[in-house]
């Protein structure tokens, strides 16, 4: 006769905080389902694989059997009857690590195709949290959380580093409108705009910043970024852990009040605007006076007051819109950005199934983060990479930064002829300035402003070498060419470079050595690095190292304007009208 | 009628109802004592609305993909559960209205409808021995309530007609015993899918998601 394992600790801690999150709204998500598999082909995990076990209700019901055995009354005196299971091994508990962080991006497309109202994404969540109080969550969502934690942000931006960004792309703004009244406003009070961003615009996407103030300027808006509390992100709602979500949402409360804001604006975040408008103050309690708006909606307000004029001919590609699950399934937010591309694209084209019915990019729920289970949401991102596919659009826009990262890798993946960009960033470049003209991006001509600059370009792609020796050297840098990591070691210590460019996968010494070389070397430590990468996921190696993390990144296929405007920010430099 | 099934078509019935609804106003009172997480911030859209939206969505195959894609399904699940009332309709009219029985019109309906019922009570039960992903996300409560709905839509459809004594034993016992089962089952999903309707529509309509946008 077997012996039931004797529970560890740990198990028992589990089971205790899996009881102690239990709410109404859980059991009866737990308690509905009968079992129809109508949920099994709305799952992009499922679609993908064809695999049984990525079924919605299969995955559900790993949890499920759980509230089974300690909830249900039938299934705690005959649990076999109604697959009500316990949690008897640690192995169960990674089990469920697999289940409800690698295979779930929470994206609720179940949810909204259940006859019973079973809500996966709670289900999935309730469990995030018992593993995450657990110390089980993946790495990626534990750092990111720590983050959030000890510097208040997500991407562990320092003070330091935030403050320098805006200071440079306020100069930045003012050079490409040509007007110095533009400006990113900082800690001012009273306005009627508290601007709450994605660390990611501060870290490697400056343009949609760039492109938030532009708007802000053309329409004459007081608005302000607040020096604290700036963050809307917030991986309480991806880890299940509703004190970090509170303690988010209160960071950034607390400063809209300190700066006596009339409103909150968050940047084009799709969790970031969920969690910080609806779910925060739900896991907090702490409810914010003032209203709180998304960025889009905004937009629309001044498109239809007259406050933004638009000229539709300065985006000719034809574009496509991804609804992000935060905006369409838990946010109410389907119309806003399609008005907006309307009016500032010529040509765009509806991808379908789309608004609450549209497929998830495949890195929602913090899949983004977690590095462990990249193949296979690369594997089931072909959903995505279908549909994207069948609108024959140039341009796919979003309104959600996680977004943009994950349709980028999967259209690097699946090689499909398309860029990313986000509904500001089309919105700015169709802007119609009253006084002075906005320059049509890609802003840079081929003027001289690297002059003087040595600049390393490391990549074992002869062609991948001679692309960027070309952007940079067009604009006056001196060239220095690498093409595996012991060459590049080999002239940065000869040549002591201005910055180099790092491909990250090479023969040989890789990227991430070459990295930890140069940290680890006293006269190599400070060159500025910019990693060139066609497999992101390998970033990660550096990011959780213990290293300073690099000066910024760029994913390829290689964004001319992304370069540039990444290489300008790394050698602090003005930019000089064209 | 033999005083058996008098006895097995009134009182059996009361007691085996009574049991049934104290076990739900127990299982409510349980559900009711779980605190339900609160909208508290103010509302984009209208609740009232998205709660009606959420309970209309059973009506409206086309608002899920799930169903519009599958409608053969939605079309099985109307079908089935169409059954299902007529022949617990028809457990209340044969003790107390027999005379209704009678009219052959009435009869032919009602035995069309549940035939159909367990038609599609067959499928189900088939679809979920065979397809993998049914199989595997089936428990043994899975099996036996549908296999004993089938048998009881069967004994339904043999007994309307009130002539055959066996066979209105057969489906008045059966029916008892449904009634005793069902709140420990799956089948009593009915008494929670207003809940879950509810909150899920309440919360959706708060935020504006519901009702869904299509587009124009």
């Amino acid at each position: 006769m077997s012996q039931e394992p004797i529970k560890s600790d740990k198990i028992e801690k589990a089971l205790a905080l899996f009881k102690k999150r239990m709410n109404r709204q859980a059991v009866l998500s737990f308690g509905v389902c009968v079992h129809c598999g109508m949920c099994t082909e709305t799952c992009h995990y499922y679609e993908a694989t064809k695999d049984p076990k990525m079924a919605p209700a299969y995955k559900a019901d790993k949890v499920r059997k759980i509230y089974k055995k300690h909830f249900d009354w039938t299934g705690k005196i005959i649990p076999s009857w109604v697959g009500a299971r316990d949690i008897k091994t640690e192995d169960d508990l990674k089990e469920l690590v697999d289940v409800v962080f690698g295979s779930c991006t929470m994206c609720r497309r179940c949810t909204f195709n259940c006859p019973m109202g079973v809500d996966k994404a709670l289900i999935m969540r309730t469990m995030r949290g018992v593993l995450t109080e657990l110390d089980l969550a993946p790495q990626g969502v534990k750092d990111v959380s720590r983050d959030q934690w000890t510097i208040g942000n997500q991407m562990g931006v320092s003070d330091e580093d935030y403050l320098e960004t805006i200071e440079w792309l306020n100069d930045e703004l003012k050079t490409e409108l040509d007007d110095p009244s533009a400006s990113l406003p900082l800690d001012v009070e009273n306005c009627n705009m508290v601007y709450a961003i994605n660390p990611r615009e501060i870290k490697y996407a400056p343009m949609s910043l760039l492109a938030a103030g532009k708007i802000f300027h053309a329409a004459g808006e007081s608005w302000t970024l607040p020096s604290k509390g700036w963050d809307n992100t917030n991986f309480g709602l991806f880890s299940g852990d509703n004190a970090l979500g509170g303690h988010m949402g209160k960071l950034v409360f607390e400063n809209v009040q300190r700066l006596k804001g009339k409103s909150l604006v968050c940047s084009e975040c799709g969790h970031g605007y969920r969690a910080t408008k609806w779910e925060s103050p739900n896991w907090s309690g702490i409810i914010l006076e003032q209203p709180i708006y998304n960025f889009l909606e905004i937009m629309v307000d001044y498109v239809k007051s007259g406050r933004i004029k638009l000229d539709k001919t300065k985006n000719t590609e034809p574009v496509t819109y991804h609804d992000p699950c935060n905006l369409a399934r838990s946010g109410g937010i389907t119309e806003e950005p399609r008005f907006l591309l309307r009016q500032s694209i010529m040509d765009f084209r509806e991808m379908y199934p789309n608004r609450a019915d549209n497929w998830c990019c495949s890195g929602g729920g913090g899949a983004m983060s977690m590095s462990e289970f990249s193949k296979r949401r690369l594997e089931v991102a072909k959903v995505k990479a279908d549909q994207l596919k069948a609108t024959g659009a140039k341009i796919v826009a979003t309104a959600c930064h996680n977004c943009v990262d994950a349709l980028m890798d999967l259209i690097r993946h699946y090689k499909l002829d398309m860029k990313v960009a986000l509904v500001g960033e089309l919105v700015a470049n169709a802007l119609v300035m009253e006084r002075k003209a906005i320059p049509v991006m890609p802003a840079y001509a081929a003027d001289s402003f690297l002059s003087g600059f040595r600049i390393l370009v490391t990549d074992d792609e002869p062609d991948m070498v001679a692309f960027i020796s070309a952007v940079l050297g067009d604009h006056g840098a001196e060239i220095l060419r690498a093409s595996n990591g012991d060459e590049a070691l080999s002239i940065l210590r000869k040549e002591k470079p201005s910055m180099m460019t790092l491909d990250l996968s090479m023969p040989g010494k890789t990227g991430v050595e070459v990295y930890e070389e140069m940290k680890n070397d006293k006269f190599l430590k400070d060159i500025p690095v910019f990693i060139i990468t066609g497999q992101p996921e390998l970033r990660k190696l550096i990011y959780d190292g213990s290293y300073p993390p690099p000066n910024g990144y760029v994913d390829k296929p290689i964004d001319e304007e992304k370069l540039l405007l990444n290489v300008r920010k790394i050698l602090n430099l003005q930019h000089e009208k064209t | 009628m033999d005083d058996f099934l008098k006895f097995l078509e009134d009182e059996i019935q009361i007691i085996a109802l009574s049991i049934m609804g104290i076990v739900y106003i127990l299982k409510v009172i349980w559900l009711l004592k779980f605190k339900p997480i609160i909208e508290k911030t103010p509302a984009k859209g209208n609740e009232s609305v998205g709660i009606g939206y959420s309970f209309m969505t059973i009506a409206m195959p086309w608002s899920m993909e799930s169903s519009s894609k599958k409608f053969h399904k939605y079309l099985e699940f109307v079908i089935f559960h169409l059954g299902v009332a007529a022949a617990i309709t028809a457990s209340l009219i044969i003790p107390y209205w027999p005379q209704v029985m009678e009219n052959g019109m009435i009869l032919a309906i009602f035995q069309t409808i549940i035939a159909a019922a367990f038609l599609v009570g067959m499928i189900r039960l088939i679809r979920r021995i065979s397809s993998q992903v049914m199989r595997i996300i089936s428990s043994r409560d899975d099996y036996f309530s549908i296999i004993l709905l089938n048998v009881w839509l069967l004994s339904a459809f043999f007994a309307i007609p009130n002539k055959n004594y066996w066979m209105l034993v057969a489906f008045f016992a059966l029916t008892a015993f449904f009634l005793i089962y069902v709140p420990f089952s799956k089948i009593s999903h009915y008494l929670l899918w207003p809940f879950s309707r509810y909150y899920l529509g309440k919360t959706l309509g708060h935020r504006g998601v519901y009702p869904k946008k299509t587009g124009s």
